[in-house]
């Protein structure tokens, strides 16, 4: 069974017959986090770095934003029994259109968000695939924890 | 390579957009127009008037008395509502198919097309722009090329990818360079076959800025940004990702700030879930 993540929006699971994908990450970032000693995951796909933009809508749509996406996901596989110092950490997303520079890089600073959170908080990322100018689709399997990724036009490859 | 006499051919099996939307068009951008003239246009296409009405009455829009005539639909959802309804029933057929060239699945391209055209709308009432009609539908149908190109940019893939990711080229460049035509302009002689107005034909001709001056045309800048902004959010993106120039004059030319672009995106996240139920009711 597949769990699908929309845009700005997250799930978890601990069903080993689910698997959680999320598709068409541009500029966005498609965070996923698996704790193997339980088999519970998670994917949160956020669009943009900071919620203090807008207050109503990061209490509307939390997981729009990266700092207020970012710690309801780790809280949501905790609540599942998840660990935080077994998790394993997988970051995908953050293409940039040719030439885009500086504050309007969005994909850069959505990463540079999440760098940020995870250096205050001691999370280490354990494989990545960002950057670049494509778009990507995520999968994770509950049961085995294998991630697995796609670009458009390309075939799905294991990480 | 590819002749232009070649894809000409094949722009005339194309089936084209409705006449009903052409038609539609010319009446709202016209600034003395009145409801009626723009019932009386839709009205003119039973099949259309039959469809508008059906979709008018579905449960997505929750109306307490059915809508029974184009101009009852008009008073009850407002004009814009009624037009943008009319002109994604247009679209939606010629757009909704797979473009395996752009590596795009059925429906990717159209999701991407309504998408971008609710960005654009987005765009045009915030910088209170004229003509957001026009504005909406060229951000729907710019892609128009890319059913006609598609089957070449899978002859050619390779080497459009080579140019892409080891020579710096953007893919309506590598387009170009392979092909000799790119999406763009062939959308532009599309359009033109198909009798869309002037200002149409130059937005998509010109919808990713290849020549730099059109970006003092309010409206070409506004397309261009909103495929941008669409791009970035990733909804129906296809193998050409985002392997597109941002020319960040088009900020300065339109007047809006990176916060402005921030805000958008925020707002289209919030309007995401309404484009998915209009995709399923047109």
């Amino acid at each position: 069974m597949k769990q699908i993540v929309g845009v700005a929006d997250m799930k978890v699971s601990k069903n080993p017959a689910e698997s959680i994908v999320t598709y068409s990450l541009g500029s966005c970032i498609g965070l996923v986090i698996y704790d193997p000693a339980v088999k519970v995951g998670g994917i949160l796909h956020y669009m943009l770095p900071d919620s203090s933009i807008d207050k109503d809508k990061a209490v509307a749509r939390p997981y729009m934003f990266a700092d207020s996406g970012i710690p309801r996901l780790f809280k949501a596989a905790y609540q599942l029994g998840a660990v935080k110092n077994r998790m394993k950490v997988y970051v995908a997303g953050g293409a940039e259109i040719l030439d885009q520079k500086g504050f309007f890089n969005i994909g850069k600073r959505n990463y540079m968000a999440l760098k940020k959170m995870f250096f205050k908080n001691n999370v280490m990322i354990n494989n990545q695939n960002v950057g670049g100018n494509t778009n990507r689709t995520v999968r994770v399997e509950i049961a085995t924890g294998d991630i697995y990724v796609k670009t458009s036009g390309s075939k799905e490859v294991k990480i | 390579m590819t002749t232009i006499q070649e894809l000409l051919k094949e722009i005339k099996n194309l089936k084209p957009i409705p006449a009903v939307a052409n038609q539609l068009l010319a009446v709202v951008d016209n600034p003395d127009s009145s409801m009626g003239d723009i019932a009386n246009v839709i009205q003119y296409d039973p099949v259309m008037t039959a469809n508008i009405l059906k979709t008018c009455n579905s449960t997505f829009f929750g109306l307490k008395n059915p809508a029974e005539s184009i101009k009852d639909a008009v008073n009850m959802l407002g004009t814009d509502q009624v037009i943008e309804l009319v002109l994604m029933k247009s679209g939606a057929k010629s757009l909704a198919g797979s473009q395996k060239g752009y590596g795009l699945e059925r429906g990717d391209m159209w999701r991407y097309s309504v998408s971008s055209a609710v960005i654009a709308k987005q765009v045009a009432i915030k910088l209170s722009l004229k003509n957001k009609n026009t504005i909406f539908t060229s951000a729907l149908v710019k892609d128009i090329g890319k059913i006609v190109l598609e089957k070449h940019v899978f002859r050619f893939s390779k080497k459009i990818q080579n140019l892409v990711k080891n020579k710096k080229f953007s893919f309506r460049e590598a387009e170009k360079k392979i092909l000799g035509v790119d999406h763009a302009e062939l959308g532009a002689m599309i359009a033109k076959m198909w009798k869309f107005s002037p200002k149409m034909i130059k937005i998509i001709r010109h919808h990713h800025l290849s020549d730099e001056t059109m970006i003092k045309d309010k409206e070409i800048a506004a397309v261009y940004l909103a495929d941008c902004i669409c791009m970035m959010v990733g909804e129906g993106v296809g193998s050409d990702g985002l392997a597109y120039r941002f020319k960040d004059q088009v900020m300065k030319e339109l007047g809006v700030s990176a916060d402005d672009i921030t805000m958008i995106i925020a707002q289209f996240g919030v309007d995401m879930h309404q484009v998915e139920e209009l995709l399923h009711i047109v």
